[in-house]
């Protein structure tokens, strides 16, 4: 449970500053079209934090494929292959 | 192993059976049958769309006749049985029972999807995958849209007999020194979006029913000239069909659950915060439907609490997510047919995840709303995540299915042309939305950036489609004739399987 609330909250702190800038629109008929050029920067603001973050995660799986596989010379048997409890 | 094709056993022995594996062999047979045809009517589209103007398809009509029944198809008559195929043989072996609770309400239910693929088939409705009123309760032509709309009734009702059965099977049924703490993700999967069909299905099923009367005149609920509402219709809609695409993605990540520990030969990084994502992600689902209706004048506050609705579902996919890569850290991995497709599917859901967080924000989802972004986010979660994890699975389970190995190298390159095919498609298809490319068009302006990225996409929807029938090739040769597999340990990884010949229940 632990595990999950440190994921959770890591998750959270990702999303707020998503949200943050987000809630920014307002709700008056019209106002979305002509204020193109905010919503244009709102979007630019979210892929610079959603590449960011992307880069991240994707570099980390990446890596992970590249040091982790079988191939890999400093490849070794985990712990749990000696017990076969897995 | 039910099927061994070196001795079969008659065809109705299997067909009128009521065994778990026999009504998962079943379900899984006529997913993939689906799954093709679904997939050639894309492919049609595609070509359609490889230039401007009419290309192999003579007018608009056929057109939405097509994308309806592809996207119907796949949704309902692939990924949803798929995924009851996983279940039906796998649930009560990892819970160890000896069959699903109600083995003849299980039989029902699988017998209940194919009359209702040959009413979607044979009617060949035009209204989209959403049954779009006003035009659906008003003008589009019958039977079809009738054909559809009792096709569509029937699998709700197939659903949420199957829906019923895994809850009460991994309830009630399981072996009394396996807690529910115990139970693999994969069962918990099942468990959870069988609490989401449950829930979510009654919204679609009324609002169908209203959908029918209004054809039939006696009603208008979405008519406007009748005093009723076609954004009423949304609401039911997607009340139902935004926890639909959980009811999918769930049993997806449930079966990467499976593969990816496997394949790392080591246990799943933490079992808990795997169920407590699931468990958040069904709660969440119920959160967020009104964002697919932002442009339809909600006040801003609702669309408010629906964009933060939508942002909850973010870290909950973001420890399913965290705990493979956990998982895969440190690990032994092996790159197989099953582990690739995996592995390819979790960048995918994370891509699409972050599509998806981006058009959360509203005056974002006011540019790409009804345009090809929307076609290629949700592709990429249909595609890229759920598809790709039901084939890693299909390639895990065809061993224990078949008793032979699948052909590895073919697999390996299935995965390869599949993966670049999709990242050309659905991510190009992103940012021809971006550029205003309407979705559900026959036709399109001859702009360059609108026909290179439509090439661009075509050509890789090809790719996808030699991909697959590839796939068929390896599906039916090595089922055939393919190398007899170590039941005990198909990849030679060691370590300890929930395999069905290995369950000691005298029915197995």
């Amino acid at each position: 449970m632990a595990k999950g609330l440190v994921f959770l909250s890591l998750a959270i702190l990702v999303i707020l500053p998503t949200l943050q800038l987000a809630s920014g629109a307002e709700n008056e008929a019209g106002q979305y079209v002509q204020r193109k050029v905010e919503i244009w920067n709102l979007f630019f603001k979210m892929m610079t934090i959603a590449f960011t973050v992307g880069a991240v995660v994707s570099g980390t799986l990446i890596w992970l494929v590249w040091r982790f596989r079988e191939s890999n010379p400093k490849a070794k048997p985990t712990k749990y292959e000696e017990k076969g409890e897995w | 192993m039910v099927l061994e094709l070196q001795k079969p056993r008659p065809i109705w022995a299997i067909m009128f059976s009521t065994h778990h594996t026999d009504i998962g062999l079943l379900y899984l047979i006529m997913s993939i049958t689906f799954f093709f045809l679904g997939g050639a009517l894309a492919l049609g589209i595609r070509a359609e769309l490889f230039l401007p103007g009419s290309q192999v398809i003579s007018d608009s009509m056929t057109f939405n006749r097509m994308f309806t029944v592809h996207g119907t198809t796949l949704i309902f008559l692939f990924l949803l049985p798929f995924a009851s195929a996983v279940g039906n043989y796998f649930v009560p072996i990892m819970i160890r029972y000896k069959d699903m609770a109600y083995p003849k309400l299980n039989a029902v239910a699988f017998w209940m999807i194919p009359p209702a693929g040959a009413l979607i088939w044979l009617g060949f409705a035009d209204f989209t995958w959403y049954a779009t009123p006003p035009y659906s309760s008003i003008r589009a032509p019958g039977p079809a849209a009738d054909m559809w709309i009792f096709g569509l009734k029937i699998l709700g009702v197939s659903s949420v007999l199957g829906a019923i059965n895994f809850i009460v099977t991994i309830l009630k049924c399981k072996h009394p020194d396996l807690p529910l703490s115990k139970v693999p993700l994969l069962a918990w999967s099942f468990l959870t979006s069988s609490l989401i069909v449950l829930v979510a299905i009654p919204s679609f099923a009324a609002a169908l029913v209203m959908l029918l009367t209004d054809r039939l005149g006696v009603t208008g609920f979405f008519d406007p000239a009748r005093g009723g509402d076609p954004i009423a219709y949304q609401h039911l809609f997607w009340f139902t069909f935004h926890p639909e695409v959980y009811v999918l993605v769930i049993p997806a990540i449930g079966m990467m659950y499976e593969i990816i520990p496997r394949f790392s030969r080591k246990p799943i990084f933490s079992h808990s915060s795997g169920v407590f994502a699931f468990v958040l992600l069904s709660a969440v689902s119920f959160s967020s439907w009104a964002h697919h209706m932002y442009a339809t004048g909600m006040s801003f506050t609702e669309k408010t609490v629906f964009m933060v609705g939508t942002l909850a579902a973010a870290p909950a996919s973001a420890m399913h997510v965290f705990n493979f890569l956990a998982t895969m850290w440190g690990g032994r991995l092996k790159f197989t047919t099953p582990m690739m497709w995996s592995v390819g599917g979790i960048a995918l859901f994370f891509s699409a995840g972050a599509g998806g967080v981006a058009n959360s924000a509203m005056p974002f989802d006011f540019i790409t709303h009804d345009s090809y972004w929307v076609v290629g986010h949700f592709h990429l979660f249909v595609m890229g995540t759920i598809a790709f994890g039901s084939i890693a699975y299909f390639y895990y389970m065809f061993p224990y299915v078949t008793g032979r190995m699948y052909n590895e190298a073919m697999g390996k390159v299935h995965f390869i042309m599949s993966f670049v095919g999709t990242v050309m498609v659905f991510f190009t298809q992103h940012v021809l939305g971006l550029y205003g490319m309407p979705r559900r068009v026959f036709d399109y302006i001859p702009l360059p950036e609108y026909v290179v990225m439509n090439q661009i996409a075509s050509v890789g929807a090809m790719i996808i489609g030699a991909s697959m029938a590839l796939w068929l090739f390896n599906m039916i040769y090595s089922a055939s004739k393919g190398k007899e597999a170590n039941m005990d340990d198909p990849w030679g990884l060691g370590g300890k399987y929930y395999w069905p010949h290995q369950a000691k229940n005298p029915h197995h």
